[in-house]
Formats: C-alpha cells, sequence, structure tokens
C-alpha cells in the first residue's frame, strides 16, 4: 500500500498545525462558530447530538495493522472503546473532545492517516472496490488513480469550497463494487480498442432526496488526461452549481438543469481550454505511486489445498463462510475473505478496541498487513492463502465476527440514524438489529441468497436506501418514527434506484413487512433467482399485494 | 470611497491604497483612482478611462468573464466579492483571470472570507485583501504560512509535489 515520503509528511504536519491554531482561536473566540464550522468540517469534526464525532479517512478503503492498531488505541484514549466503519469506507468516533482533536489528529499523523475532506464542500475521501488489487480480471488496481486522486484534490486552492460535497469512486473490474453510478464522479478503468488504459467518466450521480444516476460524460478518456479533465468537471460545478439551496447544490443537479449534452458541452469546452496547462500528473509519478501497489511477496501454489477442502468437508459451518465470506484471489490458493461487522442483533460497522487489534494481529499473520474496509460497512483481509482460512475464521469466531452472511439478508448497510446523528428523523440501528435477530437462522438465509437491505434514518441517504435491493427509509410523522420500504435499488453495475412501495409501517410493523416481502419472493423466486433477478422479472406488484392488498 | 472600517491588506500585512469607491451615481474625481461597479464600467467606460487617473471594478463570482474580458488591459484593479464565506467562485474567477485572460494588475477580494482562506486567494491569483475591522492581519500573516508544499500547481507557478519528486530522483540518479 502506499506510503508518504517527506513531502506527504510535511503536508500532513502542516496540516495539524494549522487545526491546532484553529482551534486555539475558537476555543479564545477569535473565530465564531460559523466561521470555525467548515474549517472542521474539513477536518472530519462534526457536532452531532450528544458530541463532537469524528470521521478519520481510510482512503479508498485500504488500511494497514498499525494504522488499526492506532485506531484502537484512539478509540480506548479519545473515545469509549469503539468506532463505527462507515458506507464511505471510512471510520467515525462519537464522543470526541474538540480540546484534544489536535492531539487526536497528530497521533493519526504518525502512521499516515487523516482526517482531511472527509467532510466539507469540498472532494471527499475518494472510495474504491474492496477487492482491489486481489481480484481477478482488473484492468488495473483503482487504488493507484484513487491515490493520485487522494493528493491532487488534498488542499486543492479552487476546489475546496465547492457548493456541496463531491464524492469520487472508482472501479477497476466489469464487476462494479464501488457503486461507481452514484457518485458526484464515477471512473471506470477500461481498455480501449487500441489497448491503452483510460477511464469512461460518469458525472452527476446522487443519494439523498433526489436520487439520480449518473451520466456518462465521456466513453474514454485517456489515462495521462485524467486530472485536467476533472479540474474541467470542478470548475464547470465550482462556477456554476447552485449556492442559493442546499438541496440543489449537488452537481447531479446542476447537470439536470442544463441538460447533460449542455453540461457535456462546456466540460468539453473548459477542457480544451486547460488541458494543456501543466495540471496533468507527470506520468514518471504515476508510475512511482503505482509500485506501491504491486501485490505483495505471495507464494507459488499449485492445485487444490487439501487442507482446505478438507476443512471444508469436515466442518458445514465453516464451509457455510466460506461460501458467502470468501472471495477468489486471482493468485491460486490464495483467497480474500470478508470480515462481517454484522453479527447477529448487532450495530452494523461497529467494532470494539480490542476487536481491532485482534483484526490487526490477522492482517499480520495472515494478509501481508493488509485490511480493507468496505462500503457495505464490513472488514476485508485481501490476501489469505487458503490453507490458513481455517485459523483466519476460527480466531474471528472468539471475537464475534465470524458471521457466514456476507452479501445475505443480515449483511445489514445502517447509517447512525436518530441515535447519534443531528439531521435523523428515525432510528436505523434498532431496525437492523430486529431484522438481523429476526432472520438470524443462518440456514434460512443462506436459502434467502443475495440480498441487501439498506437502511437510512432521513432523506439524506447515508445508509444508501436508494440502491438497496430492499430500501427502508426511516421518516417523521407527527413525532412517530416511520419506515419506508423501498424495493429493485441496486449500487453494481447494473445499477437502479429503488421504487417506493407504497404507505410507511410503524417501527414495529417494518419488520413483518420485510418478512412479508421476502417470503413473497421465496414463493415465486425461479430456481437460482436471486432477489433482485425475480424482482426486475416481476416487478412491484405481488408484493405491493402481499403488503397493502387487504387494505385496498 | 472604500469603507472607513476597511482595510486593505497583501499577504506581509496592511497597505497604503488610493482607491476610492464610488456609487454609481458618484462622480469621478478627475485624476482619482476610481474602483466602481461593473454595470457602470459597461455603461460609461469611455467616460470613466477619460476622466479617472486608474479604472478599477467590482464583480462577483457569478461574472460573466467573456463580458469583462475587452475592459481587461486597461484595468488597475480587479475587486471580487465573496458574497458569504463558503462562497468558493472568486477562486475560479481569480485563476481564469490570470491563467487564462492574462490579467497581471491588481486583484483584490473582499467580503466575508477569513484569515484561513487567504493562502488559498493567494494561490488562485489574488494578491490583495479589503478586510473589515474583525479581520485579523496576524492570523492573515500566521495563515499564509501554514503550508509549503502543494499537490497542485497554482497560479504563482510553484513547483508540485509531484516535480519535487522528479527532481529528487534526478539528482539522486
Amino acid at each position: 500500500m502506499y506510503i508518504y515520503d517527506d513531502f506527504d509528511h510535511t503536508v500532513a504536519q502542516q496540516r495539524v498545525a494549522e487545526f491546532r491554531d484553529q482551534v486555539g482561536r475558537r476555543l479564545k473566540g477569535e473565530l465564531s462558530e460559523e466561521q470555525f464550522r467548515p474549517l472542521r468540517l474539513m477536518n472530519g469534526l462534526y457536532l452531532q447530538l450528544h458530541a463532537y464525532m469524528l470521521r478519520v479517512a481510510v482512503p479508498y478503503g485500504t488500511l494497514s495493522a498499525t494504522q488499526m492498531r492506532k485506531l484502537a488505541h484512539i478509540a480506548r484514549v479519545y473515545d469509549r472503546g469503539y468506532a463505527h466503519f462507515t458506507t464511505r469506507q471510512n471510520i467515525q468516533y462519537n464522543w470526541i473532545k474538540l480540546e484534544e482533536m489536535p492531539d487526536l489528529l497528530a497521533e493519526l499523523a504518525s502512521v499516515q492517516m487523516h482526517g482531511n475532506q472527509t467532510s466539507g464542500n469540498c472532494v471527499r475521501n475518494v472510495t474504491a472496490d474492496h477487492f482491489s488489487g486481489a481480484i481477478e480480471g482488473e484492468v488495473e488496481d483503482p487504488r493507484i488513480v484513487s491515490e493520485v486522486i487522494r493528493q491532487w484534490s488534498t488542499f486543492h486552492p479552487e476546489f475546496s469550497w465547492l457548493p456541496r460535497k463531491f464524492k469520487i469512486a472508482v472501479t477497476g473490474a466489469e464487476k462494479d463494487r464501488a457503486a461507481v453510478q452514484w457518485h458526484d464522479i464515477g471512473l471506470h478503468i477500461v481498455r480501449n480498442d487500441a489497448d491503452e488504459v483510460g477511464y469512461t467518466v460518469y458525472v452527476g450521480g446522487g443519494m439523498g432526496r433526489i436520487p439520480v444516476l449518473a451520466t456518462k460524460v465521456r466513453a474514454f478518456l485517456p489515462k495521462p488526461e485524467l486530472l485536467s479533465y476533472l479540474e474541467a468537471i470542478l470548475r464547470v460545478y465550482n462556477r456554476h452549481g447552485r449556492r442559493d439551496n442546499i438541496h440543489k447544490a449537488r452537481i447531479k443537479i446542476l447537470v439536470r438543469d442544463l441538460g447533460p449534452e449542455e453540461f457535456i458541452r462546456q466540460v468539453e469546452e473548459e477542457w480544451e481550454a486547460s488541458r494543456q496547462s501543466g495540471v496533468n500528473l507527470p506520468p514518471q509519478e504515476e508510475m512511482r505511486i503505482a509500485r506501491y501497489f504491486e501485490l505483495p511477496p505471495l507464494e507459488k501454489i499449485a492445485g487444490p489445498v487439501a487442507a482446505f477442502e478438507d476443512a471444508k468437508k469436515q466442518n458445514r459451518a465453516f464451509a457455510q463462510w466460506v461460501a458467502t465470506n470468501v472471495h477468489p484471489h486471482k493468485a491460486p490458493g490464495y483467497a480474500i475473505a470478508t470480515i462481517s461487522l454484522k453479527p447477529i442483533g448487532g450495530i452494523p460497522g461497529d467494532i470494539a478496541a480490542d476487536q481491532m487489534d485482534a483484526v490487526a494481529d490477522l492482517a499480520e499473520r495472515y494478509s501481508f498487513s493488509e485490511i480493507r474496509a468496505s462500503h457495505i460497512q464490513n472488514l476485508v483481509l485481501p490476501h489469505v492463502k487458503q490453507a490458513d482460512l481455517f485459523a483466519v475464521w476460527q480466531a474471528l469466531g472468539k471475537i464475534g465476527f465470524a458471521d457466514a452472511n456476507a452479501g445475505l439478508v443480515t449483511d445489514i448497510i445502517a447509517c447512525p440514524g436518530l441515535d447519534y446523528c443531528s439531521l435523523a428523523n428515525a432510528r436505523s440501528i434498532p431496525v437492523a438489529q430486529r431484522i438481523s435477530e429476526r432472520f438470524a437462522d443462518l440456514d434460512r438465509q443462506h436459502k434467502i441468497g443475495e440480498l441487501q437491505i439498506k437502511i437510512s434514518g432521513c432523506i439524506n441517504a447515508c445508509g444508501h436506501h436508494h440502491a438497496g435491493h430492499i430500501g427502508i427509509l426511516g421518516v417523521d410523522k407527527a413525532g412517530q418514527e416511520f419506515y419506508q420500504l423501498t424495493l429493485g435499488g441496486a449500487g453494481d453495475e447494473t445499477a437502479s434506484t429503488g421504487q417506493l412501495l407504497g404507505p410507511g409501517f410503524s417501527s414495529d410493523g417494518i419488520v413483518d413487512a420485510v418478512e412479508k416481502v421476502i417470503d413473497t419472493y421465496l414463493d415465486l423466486r425461479q430456481p437460482a433467482e436471486t432477489f433482485i433477478t425475480a424482482y426486475r422479472r416481476v416487478g412491484p406488484a405481488p408484493f405491493k399485494e402481499k403488503l397493502y392488498g387487504a387494505k385496498q | 470611497m472604500a469603507l472607513n472600517s476597511s482595510r486593505v491588506l497583501d499577504r506581509n500585512g496592511p497597505i497604503t491604497d488610493g482607491w476610492q469607491r464610488l456609487a454609481d451615481d458618484e462622480a469621478v474625481k478627475t485624476g482619482a483612482s476610481a474602483l466602481v461597479s461593473f454595470q457602470r464600467l459597461k455603461n460609461e467606460h469611455n467616460a470613466l478611462f477619460a476622466e479617472a487617473a486608474a479604472v478599477g471594478v467590482e464583480i462577483g463570482g457569478d461574472v460573466t468573464l467573456e463580458e469583462l474580458e475587452p475592459f481587461l488591459p486597461r484595468l488597475g484593479l480587479i475587486v471580487v466579492r465573496f458574497a458569504f464565506m463558503r462562497d468558493g467562485r472568486p477562486f475560479s474567477v481569480g485563476r481564469l483571470l490570470r491563467e487564462r485572460y492574462g490579467y497581471t494588475r491588481d486583484l483584490r477580494a473582499v467580503g466575508d472570507f477569513i484569515p484561513d482562506q487567504v493562502l488559498f486567494l493567494l494561490r488562485c491569483g489574488f494578491n490583495s485583501f479589503e478586510v473589515g475591522p474583525n479581520f485579523s492581519a496576524d492570523a492573515l500573516k500566521h495563515g499564509v504560512a501554514a503550508y509549503t508544499v502543494w499537490y497542485q500547481r497554482g497560479v504563482e507557478r510553484n513547483q508540485t509535489v509531484a516535480e519535487m519528486r522528479l527532481g529528487k530522483a534526478k539528482e539522486q540518479a
């Protein structure tokens, strides 16, 4: 993974010093809260319902064991012993004291981490496929360009005060695990007919109250010209995006208001005028960064691994875990292991300090010290020998993270909701917990198959409900928590927006409603049909009938 | 005339400033340096350039630069107003004026920006700052020294981190 050089260290240290000064001026009253707010947000610090919340960037979801241990240390010393992995591959602490922030940031900087641009109206932490560099069939490891973008977007002089937040995601494989079409800019690394590497560029995707799938603005952008093209997009947005209404300030609204054709014309015109201005990265620098993402020194392993095959035969629970939580690695004899942060009845994405340390130990021992955070709020050990999987699984069992539910009904995404968040209208976590408990039976989960439930506690959609096969949106109805159900959303290469099924359900009723939807699917599915393929075949009617039929 | 309570700073601190901000119906004093609205510049540019010793214009972040372009060679000052603190448009306007339109004279920010934003404004081509009484010149001086290396090239044509890395690599070769 990427390692800072002296220049990166200098930038990181200067950031800590700058924020130390800003906190000092705020505490002395030299900066008003209104002035300080955007400054603290650009360091990841929110003021929530009960305390300050800090969002630490995990660039493109890649973490080292050393960094994970530091995150555990921070949970113990500066917070209440736990933290929360988010839907943007970041990690959040919920009980931070403002006056301790400068020291906390200095600790993060000591392991090459930061809270830069995890909030605020700037280019946010870039996200990428959590299987990057380990999965078969990538044109290129998306973390290379993600690191290029991280550096380019860090404290950008022109684009640090955009109309609204700006999210970029990258995928390098045909199978899209980064939900690129749901981002302000989505990049899909492709190869053209001349065998050159470049990007298909999507712009203007986003969730929130107006869910929009991105527009493809360019089928092929040559790799060396990426940064000048990104600057052209951002300049058009920075100049012309709306600043009068926070709900209409995302780039998706500019694309819609101008119309995709006019938006593309303006971007191309801006690009033509500026593409030679020296913004593009020197190719040597791209090559320098790429070297950090070469595969670790894997062993050559030929043929099936007998110990692994035997363990699956002898232990059904292990075989179930392998079926859902293990993906094939591009190197024979290796595997990608998903650590489920979704124990039955648990809080999706939450992890205690001791569990973080244990994951760090496992990464060191079995995965070349590398860990990934996924936008599904799980962790990944990307380079595990098949022969070690049984030991990994047993060790995970000891910390309560061996659930064989990755991609299944209890692998629920949920935002923090009204338990923590000052924007929320309803609680998300208890709904996730009750659905998880309802479907605790693992055989039943495996029978239901691949299914993504995503829960947001308000219309801002941090729980990605628009992209859930089953989406749940918490709303406030005259002081009562209500939950709307959407079906048919997806975040992958077949991205689609979930459709509202009908009137909402009470907090008690929503779990029954979800179960009815799933039972309906089980009744009507054809062999080997997943929930989403079945829904796309039959549409909402059978589900509506089952849920509302008697009332209508 | 500039507001009584306002001051003009550059990156080193307060500077003396001879520009007089004129209301649209205020007469130009012959031989004075007149700062006018863009509307007035469009309407009265012949008279303004004839009477004033120098002409400056105040624009907003929403300016159409193509409209301003014909006047650029004769302007001595362009003031870009922040509509509010988080208004990011002046950053693009500054960079475009310097890099695309080749404007070389005084480029000034005015409005609700704070000292912590000045370094980025300098990097986008601004060189002076009209500020209110509560704006701390000390904080500005401190803020412009906050960073010494950059991943991006600014209007001041600094070496980027990538270029410094290349230079270092060549040295070592």
